[in-house]
Protein backbone atom coordinates (compact mmCIF):
# COMPACT_ATOMS: atom_id res chain seq x y z
CA UNK A 1 0.00 0.00 0.00
CA UNK A 2 2.98 2.34 -0.19
CA UNK A 3 2.95 3.41 -3.82
CA UNK A 4 0.82 6.51 -4.36
CA UNK A 5 -1.15 4.76 -7.11
CA UNK A 6 -2.29 2.13 -4.59
CA UNK A 7 -3.77 4.65 -2.17
CA UNK A 8 -7.56 4.28 -1.79
CA UNK A 9 -8.32 7.72 -3.26
CA UNK A 10 -5.47 7.83 -5.77
CA UNK A 11 -6.33 10.13 -8.67
CA UNK A 12 -9.66 11.26 -7.18
CA UNK A 13 -10.45 14.97 -7.33
CA UNK A 14 -12.04 16.51 -4.25
CA UNK A 15 -13.41 19.91 -3.20
CA UNK A 16 -13.79 20.75 0.48
CA UNK A 17 -15.69 23.98 1.17
CA UNK A 18 -14.70 25.61 4.42
CA UNK A 19 -11.49 23.71 3.84
CA UNK A 20 -9.35 26.03 5.95
CA UNK A 21 -11.43 25.81 9.14
CA UNK A 22 -10.75 23.32 11.94
CA UNK A 23 -12.76 20.40 10.61
CA UNK A 24 -12.22 21.32 6.94
CA UNK A 25 -8.45 21.32 7.34
CA UNK A 26 -8.45 17.88 8.96
CA UNK A 27 -10.57 16.56 6.08
CA UNK A 28 -8.27 18.07 3.43
CA UNK A 29 -5.20 16.60 5.12
CA UNK A 30 -6.79 13.16 5.34
CA UNK A 31 -7.98 13.13 1.72
CA UNK A 32 -4.49 14.18 0.56
CA UNK A 33 -2.93 11.36 2.61
CA UNK A 34 -5.32 8.94 0.88
CA UNK A 35 -4.08 10.08 -2.52
CA UNK A 36 -6.70 12.62 -3.66
CA UNK A 37 -6.16 15.96 -5.43
CA UNK A 38 -7.79 18.34 -2.97
CA UNK A 39 -9.11 21.88 -3.36
CA UNK A 40 -9.73 23.74 -0.10
CA UNK A 41 -12.35 26.33 -0.99
CA UNK A 42 -12.62 29.05 1.63
CA UNK A 43 -12.91 32.80 2.11
CA UNK A 44 -9.43 33.15 3.56
CA UNK A 45 -6.88 31.07 5.35
CA UNK A 46 -4.06 28.75 4.65
CA UNK A 47 -4.15 25.05 4.18
CA UNK A 48 -1.85 22.10 4.68
CA UNK A 49 0.83 20.69 2.42
CA UNK A 50 -0.40 19.31 -0.87
CA UNK A 51 -3.77 21.09 -0.68
CA UNK A 52 -4.79 23.64 -3.35
CA UNK A 53 -6.32 26.75 -1.82
CA UNK A 54 -9.12 28.38 -3.81
CA UNK A 55 -10.62 31.66 -2.62
CA UNK A 56 -14.34 31.02 -2.50
CA UNK A 57 -17.58 32.46 -1.13
CA UNK A 58 -20.14 29.65 -0.88
CA UNK A 59 -23.05 32.11 -0.95
CA UNK A 60 -22.11 33.39 -4.43
CA UNK A 61 -23.17 31.49 -7.54
CA UNK A 62 -20.47 33.24 -9.57
CA UNK A 63 -17.82 32.20 -7.04
CA UNK A 64 -19.15 28.62 -7.19
CA UNK A 65 -19.09 28.40 -10.99
CA UNK A 66 -15.57 29.92 -10.97
CA UNK A 67 -14.44 27.17 -8.58
CA UNK A 68 -15.97 24.44 -10.74
CA UNK A 69 -14.43 25.98 -13.87
CA UNK A 70 -10.99 25.81 -12.29
CA UNK A 71 -11.49 22.15 -11.38
CA UNK A 72 -12.76 21.44 -14.90
CA UNK A 73 -9.72 23.14 -16.45
CA UNK A 74 -7.20 21.38 -14.22
CA UNK A 75 -8.79 17.93 -13.95
CA UNK A 76 -11.83 17.71 -16.20
CA UNK A 77 -13.95 16.08 -13.52
CA UNK A 78 -14.84 15.90 -9.81
CA UNK A 79 -15.19 12.77 -7.66
CA UNK A 80 -15.73 14.08 -4.14
CA UNK A 81 -17.50 17.19 -2.78
CA UNK A 82 -17.46 17.90 0.95
CA UNK A 83 -19.66 20.82 2.02
CA UNK A 84 -18.15 21.81 5.35
CA UNK A 85 -18.59 25.60 5.22
CA UNK A 86 -21.03 26.67 7.90
CA UNK A 87 -21.69 29.33 10.49
CA UNK A 88 -23.54 29.42 13.80
CA UNK A 89 -25.66 32.18 15.31
CA UNK A 90 -26.25 31.83 19.04
CA UNK A 91 -29.70 33.35 19.45
CA UNK A 92 -33.36 32.47 19.90
CA UNK A 93 -35.62 33.41 16.99
CA UNK A 94 -36.88 36.52 18.82
CA UNK A 95 -33.38 37.93 18.88
CA UNK A 96 -32.55 36.73 15.35
CA UNK A 97 -32.94 39.49 12.78
CA UNK A 98 -34.09 38.73 9.27
CA UNK A 99 -30.57 39.60 8.13
CA UNK A 100 -29.10 37.05 10.57
CA UNK A 101 -31.58 34.44 9.35
CA UNK A 102 -30.84 35.09 5.70
CA UNK A 103 -27.10 35.07 6.32
CA UNK A 104 -26.99 31.68 8.08
CA UNK A 105 -29.31 30.12 5.48
CA UNK A 106 -27.20 31.56 2.67
CA UNK A 107 -24.04 29.92 4.01
CA UNK A 108 -25.32 26.63 5.47
CA UNK A 109 -28.13 25.81 3.03
CA UNK A 110 -27.74 27.91 -0.13
CA UNK A 111 -23.99 27.27 -0.05
CA UNK A 112 -24.61 23.52 0.00
CA UNK A 113 -27.23 23.81 -2.76
CA UNK A 114 -24.97 25.87 -5.05
CA UNK A 115 -21.93 23.65 -4.64
CA UNK A 116 -23.94 20.48 -5.27
CA UNK A 117 -25.82 21.95 -8.24
CA UNK A 118 -22.66 23.03 -10.03
CA UNK A 119 -20.65 19.95 -9.03
CA UNK A 120 -23.10 17.50 -10.66
CA UNK A 121 -21.93 18.07 -14.27
CA UNK A 122 -18.31 17.47 -13.20
CA UNK A 123 -19.30 14.30 -11.34
CA UNK A 124 -21.01 13.02 -14.48
CA UNK A 125 -17.66 13.49 -16.23
CA UNK A 126 -16.11 11.26 -13.56
CA UNK A 127 -18.89 8.69 -13.94
CA UNK A 128 -19.32 8.67 -10.18
CA UNK A 129 -19.51 11.01 -7.25
CA UNK A 130 -19.65 11.14 -3.50
CA UNK A 131 -21.19 14.24 -1.96
CA UNK A 132 -20.80 14.64 1.79
CA UNK A 133 -22.85 17.41 3.36
CA UNK A 134 -22.51 18.75 6.86
CA UNK A 135 -25.65 18.25 8.88
CA UNK A 136 -25.52 18.18 12.65
CA UNK A 137 -27.02 16.31 15.53
CA UNK A 138 -28.73 19.72 16.04
CA UNK A 139 -30.77 18.87 12.94
CA UNK A 140 -32.48 16.16 15.03
CA UNK A 141 -32.62 17.67 18.51
CA UNK A 142 -32.19 21.26 19.64
CA UNK A 143 -29.48 22.99 21.59
CA UNK A 144 -30.68 26.12 23.38
CA UNK A 145 -30.34 29.45 21.59
CA UNK A 146 -29.29 27.99 18.26
CA UNK A 147 -32.69 28.16 16.58
CA UNK A 148 -31.68 29.30 13.10
CA UNK A 149 -28.65 26.99 13.12
CA UNK A 150 -30.83 23.97 14.00
CA UNK A 151 -33.21 24.90 11.17
CA UNK A 152 -30.42 25.12 8.60
CA UNK A 153 -29.14 21.70 9.56
CA UNK A 154 -32.62 20.19 9.25
CA UNK A 155 -32.74 21.65 5.74
CA UNK A 156 -29.39 20.10 4.87
CA UNK A 157 -30.63 16.70 6.08
CA UNK A 158 -33.72 16.84 3.86
CA UNK A 159 -31.70 18.08 0.87
CA UNK A 160 -29.29 15.17 1.38
CA UNK A 161 -32.05 12.57 1.12
CA UNK A 162 -33.64 14.33 -1.87
CA UNK A 163 -30.40 14.49 -3.83
CA UNK A 164 -29.62 10.85 -3.01
CA UNK A 165 -32.92 9.85 -4.59
CA UNK A 166 -32.50 12.04 -7.65
CA UNK A 167 -28.87 11.33 -8.48
CA UNK A 168 -28.30 7.79 -7.22
CA UNK A 169 -29.05 6.30 -10.64
CA UNK A 170 -26.11 8.33 -12.01
CA UNK A 171 -23.78 6.67 -9.50
CA UNK A 172 -23.67 9.78 -7.35
CA UNK A 173 -23.98 9.04 -3.65
CA UNK A 174 -25.11 11.74 -1.23
CA UNK A 175 -24.72 11.49 2.54
CA UNK A 176 -24.53 13.88 5.46
CA UNK A 177 -22.18 13.76 8.41
CA UNK A 178 -23.92 14.92 11.59
CA UNK A 179 -21.31 15.74 14.21
CA UNK A 180 -22.11 16.19 17.86
CA UNK A 181 -19.75 18.20 20.05
CA UNK A 182 -16.45 18.57 18.22
CA UNK A 183 -13.59 20.47 19.87
CA UNK A 184 -13.43 23.51 17.56
CA UNK A 185 -13.53 27.30 18.01
CA UNK A 186 -17.29 27.12 17.22
CA UNK A 187 -17.84 24.89 20.24
CA UNK A 188 -15.70 27.06 22.51
CA UNK A 189 -17.76 30.06 21.42
CA UNK A 190 -20.95 28.16 22.28
CA UNK A 191 -19.67 27.47 25.82
CA UNK A 192 -18.24 30.97 26.16
CA UNK A 193 -21.67 32.51 25.56
CA UNK A 194 -23.08 30.40 28.34
CA UNK A 195 -20.96 31.82 31.20
CA UNK A 196 -18.78 29.57 33.41
CA UNK A 197 -17.22 27.90 30.42
CA UNK A 198 -14.59 25.71 32.16
CA UNK A 199 -17.13 24.02 34.38
CA UNK A 200 -19.57 23.60 31.49
CA UNK A 201 -16.80 22.17 29.35
CA UNK A 202 -16.11 19.43 31.92
CA UNK A 203 -19.74 18.66 32.70
CA UNK A 204 -20.86 18.47 29.10
CA UNK A 205 -17.91 16.23 28.28
CA UNK A 206 -18.91 13.82 31.03
CA UNK A 207 -22.43 13.45 29.65
CA UNK A 208 -20.89 11.73 26.62
CA UNK A 209 -20.80 7.93 26.95
CA UNK A 210 -17.31 8.14 25.44
CA UNK A 211 -16.24 10.84 27.96
CA UNK A 212 -14.53 13.13 25.48
CA UNK A 213 -15.30 15.60 22.74
CA UNK A 214 -14.82 14.67 19.12
CA UNK A 215 -11.79 15.90 17.24
CA UNK A 216 -11.67 17.24 13.69
CA UNK A 217 -9.74 14.04 12.87
CA UNK A 218 -12.65 11.89 14.09
CA UNK A 219 -14.90 13.69 11.62
CA UNK A 220 -12.31 13.42 8.86
CA UNK A 221 -12.13 9.66 9.44
CA UNK A 222 -15.85 9.31 8.71
CA UNK A 223 -15.75 11.67 5.72
CA UNK A 224 -12.87 9.65 4.31
CA UNK A 225 -14.86 6.43 4.64
CA UNK A 226 -17.92 7.93 2.94
CA UNK A 227 -15.79 9.47 0.17
CA UNK A 228 -14.31 6.20 -1.04
CA UNK A 229 -15.40 2.96 -2.67
CA UNK A 230 -15.69 1.19 0.68
CA UNK A 231 -18.95 3.10 1.18
CA UNK A 232 -20.25 2.19 -2.30
CA UNK A 233 -23.68 1.19 -0.93
CA UNK A 234 -24.03 4.12 1.48
CA UNK A 235 -26.38 6.83 0.22
CA UNK A 236 -29.15 9.08 1.49
CA UNK A 237 -28.13 8.64 5.10
CA UNK A 238 -27.41 10.97 7.99
CA UNK A 239 -24.31 9.71 9.80
CA UNK A 240 -24.41 10.88 13.40
CA UNK A 241 -20.97 10.97 15.03
CA UNK A 242 -21.38 12.16 18.59
CA UNK A 243 -19.59 9.89 21.05
CA UNK A 244 -22.92 8.37 22.06
CA UNK A 245 -24.46 11.66 23.20
CA UNK A 246 -27.83 11.20 21.50
CA UNK A 247 -28.09 7.47 22.27
CA UNK A 248 -29.22 8.44 25.76
CA UNK A 249 -32.14 10.32 27.26
CA UNK A 250 -31.26 13.74 28.63
CA UNK A 251 -29.52 13.28 31.96
CA UNK A 252 -31.54 14.53 34.92
CA UNK A 253 -29.76 15.99 37.95
CA UNK A 254 -31.23 13.91 40.75
CA UNK B 1 -10.07 -11.26 -3.25
CA UNK B 2 -6.62 -11.56 -1.77
CA UNK B 3 -5.61 -10.30 1.66
CA UNK B 4 -3.13 -7.88 0.13
CA UNK B 5 -5.80 -5.32 -0.71
CA UNK B 6 -6.47 -4.44 2.94
CA UNK B 7 -4.55 -2.22 5.29
CA UNK B 8 -4.21 -4.75 8.16
CA UNK B 9 -5.76 -2.16 10.43
CA UNK B 10 -7.14 -4.90 12.69
CA UNK B 11 -3.77 -6.60 13.14
CA UNK B 12 -3.37 -7.94 16.68
CA UNK B 13 -7.11 -7.78 17.38
CA UNK B 14 -9.34 -10.71 18.24
CA UNK B 15 -12.90 -10.96 17.00
CA UNK B 16 -16.01 -13.07 17.51
CA UNK B 17 -18.53 -13.07 14.67
CA UNK B 18 -21.69 -15.02 15.46
CA UNK B 19 -23.38 -16.80 12.57
CA UNK B 20 -20.33 -16.44 10.35
CA UNK B 21 -20.94 -19.56 8.28
CA UNK B 22 -22.57 -17.76 5.36
CA UNK B 23 -24.08 -14.52 4.12
CA UNK B 24 -23.21 -11.25 5.84
CA UNK B 25 -21.48 -12.97 8.76
CA UNK B 26 -19.19 -14.89 6.44
CA UNK B 27 -18.25 -11.70 4.57
CA UNK B 28 -17.36 -10.06 7.91
CA UNK B 29 -15.25 -13.08 8.96
CA UNK B 30 -13.28 -12.92 5.71
CA UNK B 31 -12.90 -9.15 5.78
CA UNK B 32 -11.67 -9.15 9.39
CA UNK B 33 -9.16 -11.88 8.54
CA UNK B 34 -8.02 -9.82 5.56
CA UNK B 35 -7.48 -6.89 7.95
CA UNK B 36 -5.26 -9.03 10.14
CA UNK B 37 -7.64 -9.98 12.98
CA UNK B 38 -7.85 -13.43 14.57
CA UNK B 39 -11.45 -14.59 14.19
CA UNK B 40 -13.68 -17.07 15.98
CA UNK B 41 -17.13 -17.77 14.61
CA UNK B 42 -19.99 -20.00 15.60
CA UNK B 43 -23.22 -21.39 14.26
CA UNK B 44 -25.85 -24.00 14.99
CA UNK B 45 -24.24 -26.49 12.63
CA UNK B 46 -20.80 -28.01 12.45
CA UNK B 47 -17.98 -26.08 10.80
CA UNK B 48 -18.93 -25.45 7.14
CA UNK B 49 -16.70 -27.35 4.69
CA UNK B 50 -15.51 -24.22 2.93
CA UNK B 51 -14.95 -22.16 6.10
CA UNK B 52 -11.54 -20.36 6.09
CA UNK B 53 -8.91 -22.66 7.55
CA UNK B 54 -7.23 -19.95 9.65
CA UNK B 55 -10.48 -18.98 11.41
CA UNK B 56 -11.79 -20.77 14.47
CA UNK B 57 -15.25 -22.30 14.58
CA UNK B 58 -17.29 -23.76 17.36
CA UNK B 59 -20.79 -25.14 17.24
CA UNK B 60 -22.96 -22.85 19.35
CA UNK B 61 -26.57 -21.71 19.22
CA UNK B 62 -26.67 -18.11 20.49
CA UNK B 63 -30.25 -18.60 21.73
CA UNK B 64 -28.95 -21.17 24.23
CA UNK B 65 -27.27 -19.41 27.13
CA UNK B 66 -25.32 -22.58 27.94
CA UNK B 67 -23.86 -22.55 24.43
CA UNK B 68 -23.05 -18.85 24.82
CA UNK B 69 -21.13 -19.60 28.05
CA UNK B 70 -19.19 -22.23 26.12
CA UNK B 71 -18.47 -19.61 23.44
CA UNK B 72 -17.06 -17.32 26.14
CA UNK B 73 -14.88 -20.14 27.46
CA UNK B 74 -13.62 -20.78 23.92
CA UNK B 75 -12.69 -17.10 23.58
CA UNK B 76 -10.72 -17.24 26.86
CA UNK B 77 -9.00 -20.47 25.85
CA UNK B 78 -8.13 -19.44 22.28
CA UNK B 79 -7.62 -15.65 22.51
CA UNK B 80 -7.46 -14.76 26.20
CA UNK B 81 -9.07 -11.35 25.63
CA UNK B 82 -11.53 -10.10 23.01
CA UNK B 83 -11.33 -6.87 20.98
CA UNK B 84 -14.40 -7.08 18.73
CA UNK B 85 -17.81 -8.76 18.99
CA UNK B 86 -20.12 -8.85 15.97
CA UNK B 87 -23.62 -9.99 16.90
CA UNK B 88 -24.61 -11.11 13.43
CA UNK B 89 -26.54 -14.35 13.95
CA UNK B 90 -30.17 -13.79 13.10
CA UNK B 91 -33.17 -15.54 11.64
CA UNK B 92 -36.41 -14.44 10.04
CA UNK B 93 -39.91 -15.92 10.06
CA UNK B 94 -42.26 -14.67 7.36
CA UNK B 95 -45.47 -14.30 9.38
CA UNK B 96 -47.86 -11.68 10.69
CA UNK B 97 -48.69 -11.51 14.41
CA UNK B 98 -51.83 -13.64 13.91
CA UNK B 99 -49.92 -16.42 12.17
CA UNK B 100 -47.08 -16.48 14.70
CA UNK B 101 -47.03 -19.30 17.24
CA UNK B 102 -45.45 -19.35 20.70
CA UNK B 103 -42.78 -21.65 19.26
CA UNK B 104 -42.05 -19.09 16.53
CA UNK B 105 -41.61 -16.44 19.25
CA UNK B 106 -39.19 -18.64 21.18
CA UNK B 107 -37.20 -19.47 18.06
CA UNK B 108 -36.95 -15.99 16.58
CA UNK B 109 -36.64 -13.90 19.74
CA UNK B 110 -34.28 -16.56 21.12
CA UNK B 111 -31.76 -15.93 18.36
CA UNK B 112 -32.31 -12.27 17.39
CA UNK B 113 -32.96 -10.81 20.84
CA UNK B 114 -31.76 -13.20 23.59
CA UNK B 115 -28.75 -14.15 21.47
CA UNK B 116 -27.52 -10.57 21.13
CA UNK B 117 -28.13 -9.94 24.84
CA UNK B 118 -26.49 -13.17 25.98
CA UNK B 119 -23.42 -12.83 23.76
CA UNK B 120 -22.92 -9.23 24.86
CA UNK B 121 -23.29 -10.16 28.54
CA UNK B 122 -20.79 -13.00 28.09
CA UNK B 123 -18.21 -11.06 26.08
CA UNK B 124 -18.15 -7.59 27.69
CA UNK B 125 -16.16 -8.86 30.69
CA UNK B 126 -13.63 -10.32 28.25
CA UNK B 127 -13.10 -6.96 26.55
CA UNK B 128 -10.64 -4.25 27.54
CA UNK B 129 -10.56 -0.48 26.96
CA UNK B 130 -11.19 0.09 23.26
CA UNK B 131 -13.49 -2.89 22.74
CA UNK B 132 -16.01 -2.59 19.93
CA UNK B 133 -19.39 -4.31 19.68
CA UNK B 134 -21.16 -4.26 16.32
CA UNK B 135 -24.74 -5.49 16.17
CA UNK B 136 -26.51 -6.29 12.94
CA UNK B 137 -29.85 -4.50 13.10
CA UNK B 138 -32.01 -3.83 10.07
CA UNK B 139 -33.90 -1.09 8.27
CA UNK B 140 -36.86 -3.26 9.31
CA UNK B 141 -36.16 -2.27 12.93
CA UNK B 142 -37.26 1.29 12.11
CA UNK B 143 -39.76 0.73 9.30
CA UNK B 144 -41.90 -2.41 8.93
CA UNK B 145 -41.51 -4.96 6.20
CA UNK B 146 -44.89 -6.61 5.58
CA UNK B 147 -45.35 -10.13 6.94
CA UNK B 148 -42.22 -10.06 9.09
CA UNK B 149 -43.80 -8.98 12.38
CA UNK B 150 -41.47 -10.55 14.93
CA UNK B 151 -38.38 -10.05 12.80
CA UNK B 152 -39.08 -6.31 12.57
CA UNK B 153 -39.68 -6.11 16.33
CA UNK B 154 -36.57 -8.14 17.13
CA UNK B 155 -34.42 -5.72 15.14
CA UNK B 156 -35.93 -2.76 17.02
CA UNK B 157 -34.78 -4.59 20.16
CA UNK B 158 -31.27 -4.82 18.71
CA UNK B 159 -31.24 -1.06 18.03
CA UNK B 160 -32.41 -0.34 21.59
CA UNK B 161 -29.86 -2.65 23.19
CA UNK B 162 -27.13 -1.07 21.06
CA UNK B 163 -27.82 2.32 22.66
CA UNK B 164 -27.97 0.82 26.16
CA UNK B 165 -24.64 -0.94 25.82
CA UNK B 166 -23.03 2.25 24.46
CA UNK B 167 -24.38 4.33 27.35
CA UNK B 168 -23.70 1.79 30.13
CA UNK B 169 -20.33 0.47 28.99
CA UNK B 170 -18.73 3.55 27.40
CA UNK B 171 -16.14 4.88 27.36
CA UNK B 172 -14.50 1.47 27.75
CA UNK B 173 -16.53 -0.17 25.01
CA UNK B 174 -18.10 1.33 21.90
CA UNK B 175 -21.28 -0.24 20.58
CA UNK B 176 -22.95 0.49 17.25
CA UNK B 177 -25.42 -1.25 14.98
CA UNK B 178 -25.46 -1.58 11.22
CA UNK B 179 -28.92 -1.56 9.65
CA UNK B 180 -28.63 -3.26 6.28
CA UNK B 181 -31.27 -2.84 3.62
CA UNK B 182 -31.73 -5.53 0.99
CA UNK B 183 -28.51 -7.50 0.93
CA UNK B 184 -28.35 -10.40 -1.50
CA UNK B 185 -28.27 -13.43 0.75
CA UNK B 186 -30.35 -16.59 1.11
CA UNK B 187 -32.42 -14.67 3.67
CA UNK B 188 -33.37 -12.02 1.11
CA UNK B 189 -34.29 -14.72 -1.41
CA UNK B 190 -36.57 -16.28 1.21
CA UNK B 191 -38.30 -12.93 1.71
CA UNK B 192 -38.88 -12.48 -2.03
CA UNK B 193 -40.12 -16.08 -2.28
CA UNK B 194 -43.31 -15.20 -0.38
CA UNK B 195 -44.32 -12.67 -3.07
CA UNK B 196 -46.97 -13.69 -5.64
CA UNK B 197 -44.41 -13.09 -8.37
CA UNK B 198 -40.89 -13.14 -6.84
CA UNK B 199 -39.16 -11.93 -10.03
CA UNK B 200 -41.55 -8.99 -10.39
CA UNK B 201 -41.12 -8.20 -6.69
CA UNK B 202 -37.37 -8.17 -7.15
CA UNK B 203 -37.55 -5.80 -10.14
CA UNK B 204 -39.86 -3.48 -8.20
CA UNK B 205 -37.56 -3.51 -5.16
CA UNK B 206 -34.55 -2.79 -7.32
CA UNK B 207 -36.22 0.25 -8.89
CA UNK B 208 -36.65 1.71 -5.40
CA UNK B 209 -32.90 1.75 -4.73
CA UNK B 210 -31.20 5.03 -5.69
CA UNK B 211 -27.96 3.05 -5.83
CA UNK B 212 -29.47 0.95 -8.63
CA UNK B 213 -28.47 -2.34 -7.06
CA UNK B 214 -29.07 -4.55 -4.06
CA UNK B 215 -26.39 -4.69 -1.41
CA UNK B 216 -23.66 -7.28 -1.24
CA UNK B 217 -22.46 -8.85 2.03
CA UNK B 218 -19.09 -7.19 1.36
CA UNK B 219 -20.78 -3.75 1.63
CA UNK B 220 -21.78 -4.57 5.21
CA UNK B 221 -18.37 -6.04 5.96
CA UNK B 222 -16.74 -2.79 4.81
CA UNK B 223 -18.73 -0.78 7.36
CA UNK B 224 -18.15 -3.38 10.09
CA UNK B 225 -14.43 -3.13 9.42
CA UNK B 226 -14.58 0.68 9.70
CA UNK B 227 -16.55 0.50 12.96
CA UNK B 228 -14.08 -1.99 14.41
CA UNK B 229 -11.12 0.18 13.46
CA UNK B 230 -9.42 3.13 15.14
CA UNK B 231 -11.01 5.41 12.52
CA UNK B 232 -14.31 5.05 14.40
CA UNK B 233 -13.15 5.92 17.93
CA UNK B 234 -15.81 8.65 18.34
CA UNK B 235 -18.64 6.54 16.90
CA UNK B 236 -20.85 4.92 19.53
CA UNK B 237 -24.53 4.39 20.26
CA UNK B 238 -25.54 4.76 16.62
CA UNK B 239 -27.48 2.60 14.17
CA UNK B 240 -25.92 3.25 10.79
CA UNK B 241 -28.12 2.41 7.82
CA UNK B 242 -26.54 0.95 4.70
CA UNK B 243 -29.28 0.45 2.17
CA UNK B 244 -28.35 2.01 -1.17
CA UNK B 245 -30.63 4.95 -0.40
CA UNK B 246 -33.83 2.87 -0.07
CA UNK B 247 -35.13 4.47 3.14
CA UNK B 248 -34.18 8.00 2.08
CA UNK B 249 -37.03 7.85 -0.44
CA UNK B 250 -40.75 7.80 0.22
CA UNK B 251 -42.48 4.45 -0.41
CA UNK B 252 -44.90 6.36 -2.69
CA UNK B 253 -42.71 6.43 -5.76
CA UNK B 254 -44.97 7.63 -8.61
CA UNK B 255 -42.84 6.14 -11.38
CA UNK B 256 -43.57 2.65 -9.99
CA UNK B 257 -47.36 2.85 -10.33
Amino acid sequence: MNAAADLPLAGRVAIVTGGCGGIGRAICDRLVREGAHVFAADLVGHCGAGVNFHEHDVTSEQSTTDLMERVRTEHGRLDILVNVAGIEIELTIEDTTLDDWNRIFSVNVTGTFLACKHALPLMREAGRGSIINFGSYDGFIADPQLAAYCATKGAVHALTRAMACDHGPENIRVNAVCPGFIDTPMLQSFFGEAGDSDRLWQEARNVHPIRRYGTPEDVANLVNWLAGDEAGYASGQLWVLDGGLTAQVQQMRL
Amino acid sequence: MGDGQYSKRLAGKTAVVTGGGRGIGRAIVERFMGEGAAVLSCGRSERPDNFPREAHWIRADVSDTGDVRALGSAVERIFGRLSILVNNAGIQIEKTVLETTDEDWETLMGVNARGVFACSREMIPLMDEGGSIINIGSISGSTADPGLALYNASKAFVHGLTRSIAVDHGPKIRCNAISPGWIMTEMADAAFAVADDPEKAKRDALARHPAGRFGDPSDIAALASWLASDDALFATGQCYTLDGGLTAASPLNPCLF
